[in-house]
């Protein structure tokens, strides 16, 4: 299903090894070449790498990360969505809260909450309103978060719609000096008040 | 920035309305119009020929009084409009408006949320959901040098 629990992910590994691009060229000229290649013939047969000092460049700054295992994360999960699943089936979970879109906004909300829409809506007062949007649901220890929505028969957030108003008289005034040029503008927008009735959750994340 | 100067009120309701069911917040309508005079006959078309208001009004705990007393808000909001000169549909759009109203003051409101318990799972801090070894300190170095 949409939906994963919260896990943290690794850094991922740097694509190239600094440390080969910092080799220096050897020698000059030709004849120098030629001196360097008869020196190190007869020193040593063996590439010697050169020394690079610890910088930010030659290696990543923040230690090195291993992933886990991928057969062991997934046991890991099972037991983790288990866990939850008992948790809801079980109701300990406290006051749920819930990040729903709504009016082209992320709201997060919890029971009794009052959100305020500038715009109107076309339910009457006193309609109970189904948010369908639910990005993400959370309780007192676990977070349920959709890919990007939770799926409609996991999660289930109402409203009622409890006033439908005005919003105050805004002014906008344009004025130029000099020019005697004044213009001024009243805006007034519609404006929604929900109340949010209940966030509930069904146990049936696997 | 410039609103800045403006009252302004933070977004609420009425008595915790629509916690368990909505209440109109609109309790007394009173229509002052004139028997004869042309500029009230929008008034009196929605006095002698509308029905539906009544009906509305039986549903909801509004009272209609057809004598000189504002409209009133459960809360006791009075607020007065202008219907000489308005058709009947005018009015009538205006009562529906003044019905889905609360009665609260309309200025400016600060924040578009309001809400009792602004977090659940606790304020964040840095070692929020990091490992609880972080927690551990270890006092070897302390034990050594004493």
């Amino acid at each position: 299903p949409a939906l994963s629990i919260a896990v943290r992910a690794g850094f991922p590994r740097p694509a190239i090894q600094c440390s080969d691009l910092l080799l220096p060229p050897q020698g000059s000229g030709v004849s120098s070449v030629l001196t360097t290649l008869r020196y190190q013939s007869s020193q040593s047969t063996s590439f010697q790498p050169t020394y690079v000092p610890e910088t930010s460049l030659s290696r990543p700054p923040w230690p090195e990360i291993k992933l886990p295992d991928s057969a062991e994360e997934a046991k890991h999960h099972a037991v983790v969505i288990q866990k939850v699943n008992n948790l809801i089936a079980a109701g300990h979970y406290g006051r749920l809260f819930a990040v729903v879109h709504f009016a082209c906004r992320q709201w997060k909300v919890t029971n009794e909450d009052l959100i305020l829409i500038e715009n109107h809506l076309s339910a009457e007062c006193g309609d109970r309103i189904r948010l369908e949007k639910v990005l993400l649901v959370g309780g007192d220890d676990f977070t349920l978060i959709g890919k990007p929505l939770l799926g409609r028969d996991l999660v289930r957030v109402e409203a009622t719609i409890i006033e439908k108003t005005e919003s105050w008289p805004k002014i906008s005034m344009t004025f130029w000096k000099r020019h005697r040029f004044q213009r001024k503008k009243v805006t007034i927008r519609p404006q929604t008040v929900l109340r949010i009735n209940t966030i509930e959750v069904a146990p049936c994340l696997l | 920035m410039t609103a800045r100067g403006t009252p302004s009120r933070f977004l609420q309701s009425v008595l915790r309305n629509g916690v368990g069911r909505y209440v109109c917040q609109l309790q007394r309508l009173s229509l002052v119009f004139s028997k004869e005079s042309p500029g009230s006959r929008g008034a009196r078309e929605i006095v002698h020929e509308n029905v539906d208001f009544f009906a509305f009004s039986a549903s909801s705990n509004l009272l209609f009084v057809f004598a000189p007393s504002p409209p009133k808000k459960v809360n006791g909001a009075v607020k007065e409009e202008q219907i000489n000169k308005k058709t009947a549909e005018e009015i009538a759009q205006l009562i529906q408006k003044m019905a889905n109203q609360s009665g609260l003051e309309i200025i400016r409101i600060r924040k578009p949320f309001h809400t009792d318990n602004p977090s659940i799972q606790g304020q964040w801090h840095p070692f929020t959901n990091k490992r609880s070894v972080l927690n551990v300190a270890s006092f070897e170095r302390v034990k050594k040098t004493a």
